[in-house]
């Protein structure tokens, strides 16, 4: 599937998904407010897919030594980071409202946070390397260490939360949810994977030409080693 | 190895005692750290008693980093390349740093909590149970903090990057130690905390052993 | 401030973000290209 195709359904689908979240009923508990979960939903779907999306990067870059890997893991954090941004803001606009309070101890918002932050610290470690190979290596590394502490910082976090009752709140992904309400919630799911996608790649492509550039030897400068000259024989020149 | 890994567990601590820089900088600076937080918050005893703890553990976590971070840690590029013409393996040359590291931030965790105890005057039901928990979190601080030093290793003086690095991925250690000293001033069970951080420490010690020839060859 | 005022402002930042992300990408984009074209 070319590049443009990607993008050209990207841009249509989440037009698509902007006017269906607009368009169906508010939900009979949370009114229009509902309609926040419409784009919170997706980020937070797409915040942990690219995590994931990294994560495998990481191993397999380190497996196969293939730098494309090592790309798409270092594209998928930016865009990563981008959408766990966008489902903290959508979440705590969500919860003021509801709430009455912006933020809660809640489990899955300090699990969010704490990812952000895991994407924040890989993100700033991959810019402060210089040269393909090392940065890619060392971000690996990174990855890995966090791939394997991810999963235990989430049963920590939620072991904790457990052992103080939450107040009764309305949950957002209620499982009653109207057909017409479940459907404006899939389109947009659909909408936001399909521009995590075109993003993904725009951002690999981007990679691939400022890692030419840095990396390809400048016209006014020399190949190392071109001051070493064969040796004459007999006193001519060759 | 293990010849290899003690004799650089030695030069390293050694390296620390010619420098002083845990017991004369970072130390006083944890102390600073929880003279002022009363400053700040109020000097409500009872409140007090009751945070000292996590206070405790959020400046071992924090400032933790600075000592796996110390200047007589630091191993630059002719030095490693040296150690492995030699023969050490990179993987052994994790395990020292970090064994040493855990050292060091034992004598850290009794000296900062010795102040805790006399400025915070908390709870201390339970106590025995510390011998388990502090080399538990200085093992688990140590093996991040290594990791953290190599992959910010010669990138020229970004000072906060490898306490980002170690941060977020130290959260199940501090919800351990925190959760552990919380239940036992309650009379709750902590094994499951204590078993988060086991987990966490063998998981760590598993990517440390993983990564070190990568880490090498970057 | 009414539902609708929270959907608005949700929906402003998420859409927001993303058009700018975008932006950003094709001008970083533009620029690495003509900087190679350049040399």
């Amino acid at each position: 599937m070319t590049k443009r195709t990607v993008e050209i359904g990207a841009f249509g689908a989440m037009i698509i998904a902007f006017a269906v979240g607009l368009a169906v009923p508010p939900d009979a508990v949370q009114g229009d407010l509902q309609r926040i979960m419409y784009v919170h939903v997706p980020s937070a779907w797409l915040a942990y897919l690219a995590f994931g999306i990294t994560m495998i990067g990481s191993v397999v870059y380190l497996a196969t030594g293939n730098l494309r890997w090592d790309r798409l893991a270092g594209a998928s954090a930016e865009v990563g980071v981008v959408f766990t941004g966008l489902a903290l803001a959508t979440g705590l606009i969500w919860g003021k409202p509801v709430w009455g309070v912006w933020w809660t101890w809640d489990a899955r918002l300090v699990l969010t946070a704490a990812m952000f932050f895991v994407y924040l610290a890989y993100l700033a470690l991959r810019r402060g390397v210089d040269g393909a190979d090392r940065r890619a290596k060392r971000s690996a590394v990174f990855g890995i260490v966090a791939a394997l502490q991810i999963p235990v910082v989430h049963f920590s976090v939620v072991w904790w939360r457990g052992l103080h009752q939450p107040p009764t709140v309305l949950r957002p992904d209620n499982p009653q949810i109207d057909p017409p309400l479940l459907f404006a919630l899939l389109m947009a799911v659909f909408a936001f994977t399909l521009a995590y996608a075109a993003l993904v790649r725009r951002r690999m492509a981007l990679a691939t030409a400022e890692d030419s550039l840095t990396d390809a030897p400048r016209p006014d400068e020399q190949v190392a080693g071109a001051a070493v000259s064969a040796p004459q024989i007999g006193g001519g020149r060759r | 190895m293990i010849h290899h890994v003690l004799v650089l567990i030695r030069s390293q601590l050694r390296n620390e005692a010619r420098a002083g820089e845990v017991a004369t900088i970072i130390i006083p600076f944890g102390a600073v750290a929880l003279l002022v937080i009363p400053l700040a918050i109020g000097i409500d005893t009872d409140l007090l008693a009751r945070i000292g703890p996590g206070l405790f553990w959020v400046v071992v976590l924090l400032f933790g980093v600075i000592v796996t971070h110390r200047q007589s840690a630091s191993v630059d590029r002719p030095q490693r390349d040296m150690l492995t013409l030699l023969g050490v393996d990179p993987a052994a040359r994790f395990a020292a740093t970090t064994i040493a590291s855990t050292l060091l931030l034992l004598v850290f965790e009794l000296a900062v909590g010795a102040i805790t105890i006399v400025l915070y005057d908390p709870d201390l039901t339970g106590w025995g149970w510390l011998a388990v928990i502090l080399p538990l979190v200085a093992a688990g601080l140590a093996m991040i903090g290594t990791l953290a030093a190599s992959l910010t290793s010669g990138l020229g003086g970004r000072s906060a990057l490898a306490p980002l690095l170690v941060a977020p991925i130290a959260i199940p250690i501090l919800l351990g130690a925190a959760q552990a000293t919380e239940g036992l001033r309650v009379g709750a069970g902590i094994l499951r905390w204590v078993l988060v951080l086991a987990v966490v420490d063998v998981l760590l010690m598993l990517a440390g052993v993983l990564t070190a020839r990568p880490l090498e060859e970057s | 401030m009414s539902d609708w005022g929270w959907v608005a402002f949700a929906y402003t930042i998420v859409y927001g973000v993303l058009i700018g992300y975008v932006a950003s990408l094709v001008v970083r984009t533009r620029r690495v290209r003509s900087e190679a074209a350049r040399r």
